[in-house]
């Protein structure tokens, strides 16, 4: 269909999200023009948004097989412990961060292999998964932040620039055009969407159902151990609940990702406009001086509107 | 007059699905509605029952105009309706089914269960429906299900009762039973509108019938001054429908199983074969096995013994996936809960199966695919405005084409179809009748279920019985009739019934 086509609901309804996104801009925009609307400082939102990111292209795949993974959270944090622990003792940095990627991928392996095998319901295998890994966390840590003896090159990943681009950010992009090609691009991402969008029809269409929960419970895994580890490189220790912050708040960015696609499913490129959206309010509110409980309402209230209004843009509501 | 349509009109992104529509309805009549699939009979049903929200036109009960903005409202004019998907809470039992949407009776601020019961019992005396009501709504059989749904759109006061192919599910006996209620409603002056593209019993059991061709309401007439030829006429705008031909000379054994029995024990034992360029028709009443049968061959369904062979050579752990890969192909009966993705697009729809086919290295080759698409779109006359349309979107005879589409992109050669008319229009039956036959004249071996007999007589080179779980009989289709295959059906049960 094409744009001029398309009816302002239809219209609406299509690029509503990303106006959103936009008219919050232009606002913070012309309040604070010249502390706001700088290029440092939205190379400083992308920054700040590319930790969400990277955590919630992991519940983009998970939520698109119409699971849950609430163990995101604690993943990240034990990724980031590990990764730390690692380079006390150490390792190469190459290693350091390559082993706890390979532990996430077999712990999302087990996730899904539990969830699609068993047919149990995610929510609940995942938060029993949750508090084993909180039990591993503090039985490699003590229950202390590890600093001591990190050398400086583990701080590397989290804080080095290219130029006046973190690498943080350039990281972000990179996963970002990964996971997109995955989810648009490959058999495996239409697989995942058949699969929630109706399993026991995909089961019969041939598609092996369990394979793709299962790699979505790793992939997930994994991008959760990989965020937890940028956050332990990038303050350059390892906090034990560093990861739990982000849990919540990567499946606000998904949901409201949700907006975006006509078809109201999880996307990647939603879940960017998601984050975005978080992450420029976060941004914003701060240099307004909103104090942090005002952030939450006003964070928490556009979540909700924006659920509510891609299932009024679509039709479906009890009106 | 009970309800009329004035101007009627509902559209779509700017198709309409309905235009101008005048259609009247008179208390104490049973009203046929017919039409192929995307004629506009759901869209009319919707907008009765106040799913649909009026655009165009207006609505008049009882001579006054009204507006039915829910489904609440339609139901508190009495317009009750009865979909092909049922309705019923499968955890739910009798009473409390009957109950849903009501105001349950209290006693001292405690739910009156003894009151609703007395009420539910009385009302389904009234229409003498006998239901066990303490069964759950999973626990009953599907004319059962229907009986309930009677029972509780009688619970209110029902004047107008919407029946939504409600024989789909049902056997030839069971229907009957059903017939009968309706006729006593007729008797009480419920009016009653009836949809099914089963003519012949909209021929037994209909006083007028009107017509609905794409979106327009063609005619209205009484049964009696109309024949079954000249009401197909109407609908398919004179083209005619065409016999499929029948062939004799079979290749070799394509398809075999042997001796399966399913976990679960709806299957006891399935044994049977299908040659290379035939058409197979396994029938059986409601609750023989066969949609369990078909699961069992394509191995979406749990074995506990039993082969399938293919070619001779044993299919070695039965699977979708794998069956798949061997060029065996199932269309399902559920079309909903198995065959389609409904919130997916047409495109990814037809691309379910064969998506591998159309990538190189997991990377999807865009261009090879859209061809593909539309070529299947095309070849099968599937009627959307985009590939891109979501499945939900298209009537149910375009959802079955797309299913077909999915599973013709698989390059099949063994067909395991479960009721694939089922709820399609007859024009799209026969399109599926040619492209089945077609199929088998290239070589490929069908396996055909269905509940209908007579579209089994029209379309099988051979018919074989399956009752309780097990495989009987098999005739070749020449000069065989429905009683000599019904009474193998009912000879068989009785056997069974008293051992």
């Amino acid at each position: 269909m094409k744009l001029s086509k398309m009816s302002p609901r239809k219209l609406l309804q299509a690029y509503g999200t990303i106006l959103a996104l936009a008219l919050i801009v232009l606002a913070f925009s012309l309040i604070r023009p010249a502390s706001f609307c700088t290029l440092t400082n939205f190379i400083n939102i992308t920054r700040q948004i590319s930790l969400l990111v990277m955590i919630s292209l992991g519940t983009t795949l998970v939520m698109s097989v119409n699971e849950f993974d609430l163990s995101v959270g604690s993943m990240a944090s034990l990724g980031g412990v590990m990764a730390a622990l690692l380079a006390v003792k150490g390792l190469p940095m190459a290693a350091c961060f390559a082993l706890p990627v390979a532990a996430g991928v077999l712990i999302g392996t087990v996730n899904g292999f539990i969830v699609a095998r068993f047919r149990v319901l995610s929510f609940i295998t995942t938060l029993g998964m949750s508090t084993v890994l909180s039990g591993v966390i503090y039985r490699l840590s003590g229950g202390a932040t590890i600093f001591e003896g990190i050398p400086k090159s583990f701080s590397a990943l989290g804080t080095a620039k290219l130029g006046r681009v973190p690498l943080l950010s350039v990281l972000m992009v990179v996963f970002v055009a990964l996971f997109w090609f995955l989810m648009q691009q490959t058999t495996l991402g239409r697989k995942l969407y058949a699969v929630g969008g109706n399993e026991e029809t995909a089961r019969v269409a041939g598609i092996r159902v369990q394979k793709c929960k299962t790699v979505a419970f790793a992939l997930c895994s994994a991008m959760a151990c990989v965020t937890g580890m940028l956050i332990a490189s990038r303050v350059g220790s390892a906090n034990t609940t560093a990861g739990e912050g982000y849990f919540l708040q990567s499946y606000a960015a998904v949901f409201i990702g949700c907006t975006v696609s006509r078809k109201g499913v999880p996307n990647v490129l939603g879940t960017l406009v998601g984050a975005a959206i978080l992450g420029v309010l976060a941004n914003g509110l701060t240099m307004l001086q909103m104090p942090v409980y005002m952030q939450d309402i006003i964070t928490g209230g556009i979540i909700i509107f924006a659920v509510i209004a891609q299932k009024l843009g679509r039709g479906d509501a009890h009106s | 007059m009970l309800l009329q349509t004035e101007h009627v009109s509902k559209e779509f992104n700017g198709i309409y699905a309905l235009r101008d529509v005048n259609f009247a309805l008179e208390a104490g009549e049973i009203h046929g509605l017919v039409g192929e699939n995307g004629a506009g009979k759901s869209t009319l049903i919707k907008l009765l029952t106040g799913v649909y929200s009026l655009q165009e036109g207006r609505i008049l009960w009882d001579g006054e105009p009204v507006s039915i903005g829910s489904p609440a409202a339609g139901q508190g004019l009495g317009i009750h309706v009865i979909h092909q998907d049922r309705t019923l809470i499968p955890t739910f039992d009798g009473v409390e089914n009957a109950y849903l949407g009501l105001e349950y009776p209290t006693r001292l601020g405690r739910v009156d269960w003894a009151a609703m019961r007395r009420r539910v019992r009385e009302t389904a005396a009234r229409l003498g429906i006998a239901l066990d009501l303490g069964k759950t709504a999973a626990e009953l059989s599907p004319p059962q299900r229907t009986e309930l749904e009677i029972v509780r759109a009688m619970m209110h006061e029902c004047r107008l009762l919407i029946l939504d192919e409600p024989t789909a599910a049902l056997t030839d006996k069971e229907s009957a039973r059903l017939f009968a209620l309706l006729r006593s409603l007729r008797e009480k002056g419920t009016a009653i509108l009836y949809v099914s593209h089963r003519l012949e019993e909209i021929f037994l059991l209909a006083d007028r019938v009107t017509v609905l061709r794409n979106g327009e309401l063609v005619d209205t007439v009484p049964t009696k001054s109309i024949t079954q030829e000249q009401l197909i006429a109407k609908m398919t705008d004179g083209a005619p429908v065409r016999a499929v031909r029948r062939r004799r000379d079979f290749g070799p054994v394509l398809l075999e199983a042997r001796d399966i029995a399913s976990r679960d024990g709806t299957v006891k034992n399935g044994s049977l074969t299908v040659r290379s360029g035939e058409i197979l028709g396994l029938f059986g009443l409601g609750g023989s096995g066969r949609t369990e049968l078909l699961e069992c061959i394509f191995g979406c369904r749990k074995l506990a013994r039993g082969q399938v062979l293919l070619d001779g050579a044993e299919l070695a752990a039965p699977s979708p996936e794998n069956s798949l890969r061997h060029g065996m192909a199932l269309i399902s009966e559920d079309r909903r809960g198995k065959a389609m993705v409904g919130s997916l697009s047409v495109r990814d729809n037809i691309m379910l199966s064969g998506i591998d086919a159309f990538a190189s290295h997991g990377i999807v080759q865009t261009k090879a695919e859209t061809g593909a698409v539309n070529a299947q779109i095309k070849a099968l006359r599937i009627k959307l405005a985009d590939p891109r349309q979501r499945m939900l979107e298209l009537s149910g005879g375009n959802q079955q084409k797309v299913v077909f589409a999915r599973v013709l992109l698989t390059a099949p050669r063994v067909f395991l179809c479960d009721e694939p008319t089922q709820a399609v229009d007859v024009s799209t039956r026969g399109e599926i009748h040619r492209l089945l036959r077609q199929k088998a004249d290239e070589g490929a071996a069908v396996l055909y279920v269905s509940s209908d007999l007579k579209e089994l007589l029209e379309v099988a080179d051979s018919i074989q019985v399956m009752s309780r779980g097990r495989t009987r009989e098999r005739w070749k289709n020449e000069d065989l009739t429905a009683q000599q295959v019904l009474a193998c059906c009912y000879e068989t049960q009785e056997r069974r019934a008293q051992p």
